[in-house]
């Protein structure tokens, strides 16, 4: 038996190193059909991205004959490819669930939920309870209108944003998703001086996070 | 005779809505003072400036009869101007460009002629000449022995929104004159002033993953963050000594106010109530004072810290939104109307806990975010007009307004 405990950590490599080598020498016929199969899905998978693919894939070329490495290089590079993908699908979904996310508007100096809003958090929390938009938060931005500009406003925004809240966990969405914050009356999505236009601006918004 | 009447009415009516419709009552019994120029430097445009900056100052100190006409004249000249001579006081200057671009001022005031008060003044850069104008109010106030405007010094911090969450924190002089820019850029808002000196200031960063209370020193820019809460974070009073703050914070989503130690970081949860508690004011070791909606619409109340017992300050107003303490006195906001677009919507009040005496200090417009100076003499406050925001100062021993308005953007909150 080795005494493993005796060793830096430079002769662990060098000894796992030397294994491995051994094993891939062994293995040379088998390994070889590996590194070429696994270039043509590189190719096939890399077809139409970014500049930077052909670089990658002449390096697997010519490290080829040298079986160790060109299992390395393989290897990383396609795994960089699925993550590359992986995010680009998450932030479609997310903008595409966000996109169908409500925002829920309140009567001046209120926060309580009017039915015709409810019914829009309910539609909102099953959309949020399926497969896509599980494994995504939510912060939920409280806002007010322009009338006054002091706390007790930035308090109303987020008591807005908690009723919201609360009523999403009713529906059966795990508290733990969510957080929130008040704007009070300094994000507008309006900004004239009319009853209408005020209107707009005392509402929750859902904002997606990964 | 009628019609002049009638006129004359009709123009007290319409400048009746300015509070310092009292200066017209007491203009007969204080001092008429006249400012005389005797600058040989810098252009005319620089020289009427720094007079309306002084005539302005002047004006605040509320115990003179200001004459507004820029008059010129020779410094070492031994009697006032014709113009001049029924005044009680004139006060001359003489502005001075030093060859190093530095800015030197020499005041003389004069009673029947005779030189009563002198005094220098210098600063290295022109541009912070309102500076020095504030200095020379200040001691012509102190010469005449009224109660001291020391707060006319002080600095005033704001933020101002320029963009939606989007916003400025601006360190100004009480006429907004001066303004310097400290954060540009993010969503900064609520700052207050952390020490007596004015050298660092809180804040709340909105851009943060969680609204952040920061505190920046100002004389070397270091941030530090110094607490965060889920929805909301505000740092609301600042203890005399620097010591404690009064904040508040949404844990769990509801909106509460705690006391937190500078110094062993620890905060302690001062109010529990199921609806809103927001804007603690320190009076006194012992008591809070803070806004509620325990009743069901924003109002005043008192906590006493160590017997837990809350009571109700005011009893008027449908809409108490926002307040400041210094010593027994309160002054908050209270909402007139609840038509948003009526003239008068929301107005400041001030109130003693001695006391059932309900003062109002303010007339039209919206009239929010009070403020007491450090000494209680003035109240500063912001007021939204027309689209336009100003900072307001009212002295309370004189019973009246003035207003410095913004140019730009609308102020979000400040501290004095």
């Amino acid at each position: 038996m080795e005494d493993y405990s005796q060793w830096t950590g430079r002769r662990v490599f060098l000894h796992f190193f030397g294994i491995i080598t051994q094993h891939l020498i062994f293995k040379e016929i088998d390994m070889k059909s590996i590194v070429l199969s696994s270039v043509v899905t590189a190719l096939l998978v890399f077809t139409g991205c970014s500049s930077k693919e052909p670089a990658v894939d002449s390096k697997a070329q010519q490290s080829a004959a040298e079986e160790v490495q060109a299992v390395e290089t393989e290897t990383v590079s396609a795994e960089n490819s699925v993550v590359n993908s992986n995010t680009d699908a998450t932030a479609m979904t997310m903008a595409e669930i966000e996109s169908k996310l409500p925002t829920v508007y309140f009567a001046f100096d209120k926060y309580d939920i009017t039915p015709e809003m409810q019914a829009k958090i309910d539609a909102a929390a099953e959309l949020g309870n399926t497969e896509k938009a599980k494994s995504l938060n939510v912060k939920l931005e409280g806002n007010c209108d322009e009338w006054g500009s002091d706390e007790y406003n930035f308090a109303l925004g987020l008591k807005r944003a908690d009723a919201v809240k609360k009523a999403l966990v009713a529906d059966g969405i795990d508290a733990s998703r969510i957080s929130m914050v008040s704007y009070g009356e300094s994000n507008p999505v309006c900004s004239e001086h009319t009853k209408e236009c005020w209107a707009k601006n005392r509402r929750v918004d859902f904002k997606l996070l990964p | 005779m009628k019609i002049l009447f009638s006129l004359l009415l009709f123009v007290s009516f319409v400048f009746a809505g300015d509070a310092t419709i009292e200066v017209i009552k007491k203009a007969d019994t204080i001092a008429a003072l006249a400012v005389e120029d005797a600058s040989q430097s810098y252009d005319d445009t620089f020289k009427l400036r720094f007079f309306k900056t002084l005539i302005a100052d002047l004006n605040v100190l509320s115990i003179f009869n200001v004459d507004r006409h820029h008059r010129i004249c020779e410094f070492n000249d031994g009697t006032v101007l014709v113009e001049n001579k029924d005044m009680d006081y004139v006060l001359r200057y003489r502005l001075i460009e030093e060859d190093n671009g530095a800015l030197s001022i020499q005041i003389k005031l004069l009673h029947k002629d005779e030189s009563v008060y002198s005094k220098s003044y210098r600063v290295s850069k022109k541009d912070i000449y309102m500076f020095v104008s504030h200095a020379i109010a200040y001691d012509i106030n102190e010469f005449m022995g009224e109660p001291s405007v020391a707060w006319m010094k002080r600095k005033v911090v704001f933020s101002r929104i320029v963009a939606p969450m989007k916003s400025e924190i601006v360190i100004s002089d009480y006429t907004l004159a001066y303004q310097h820019t400290v954060l540009r850029g993010g969503f900064n808002i609520f700052p207050k002033w952390a020490n007596k000196a004015q050298t660092a200031f809180y804040y709340t960063a909105l851009d943060a993953k969680k609204p952040t209370l920061k505190y920046i020193n100002i004389k070397n820019g270091q941030i530090k963050n110094i607490i965060s809460s889920d929805g909301m974070m505000v740092c609301s009073d600042v203890r005399d000594d620097g010591k404690k703050l009064l904040l508040t914070m949404a844990r769990n989503g509801q909106p509460d106010i705690y006391s937190y130690d500078v110094k062993s970081k620890k905060y302690k949860r001062l109010t529990s109530y199921s609806g809103i508690d927001v804007n603690g004011q320190f009076m006194g070791n012992n008591k809070i004072v803070f806004i509620s909606s325990r009743l069901g619409y924003p109002n005043i109340f008192s906590k006493k810290l160590d017997t837990n017992e809350v009571e109700q300050m005011v009893y008027y107003g449908r809409s108490n939104s926002a307040c400041s303490v210094h010593g027994n006195y309160i002054v908050y906001k209270a909402r007139e109307s609840s038509n948003a677009f009526s003239q008068n919507t929301f107005n400041l009040h001030l109130i003693s806990t001695n006391t059932d005496f309900i003062r109002r200090l303010t007339a039209t417009g919206i009239n929010e975010f009070p403020r007491f100076s450090r000494d209680g003499d003035a109240i500063i406050f912001i007021k939204n007009f027309k689209r336009q925001s100003a900072i307001g100062i009212i002295r309370l021993n004189y019973n009246k307004n003035y207003l410095f308005p913004l140019k730009h953007g609308r102020l979000q909150s400040m501290d004095w």
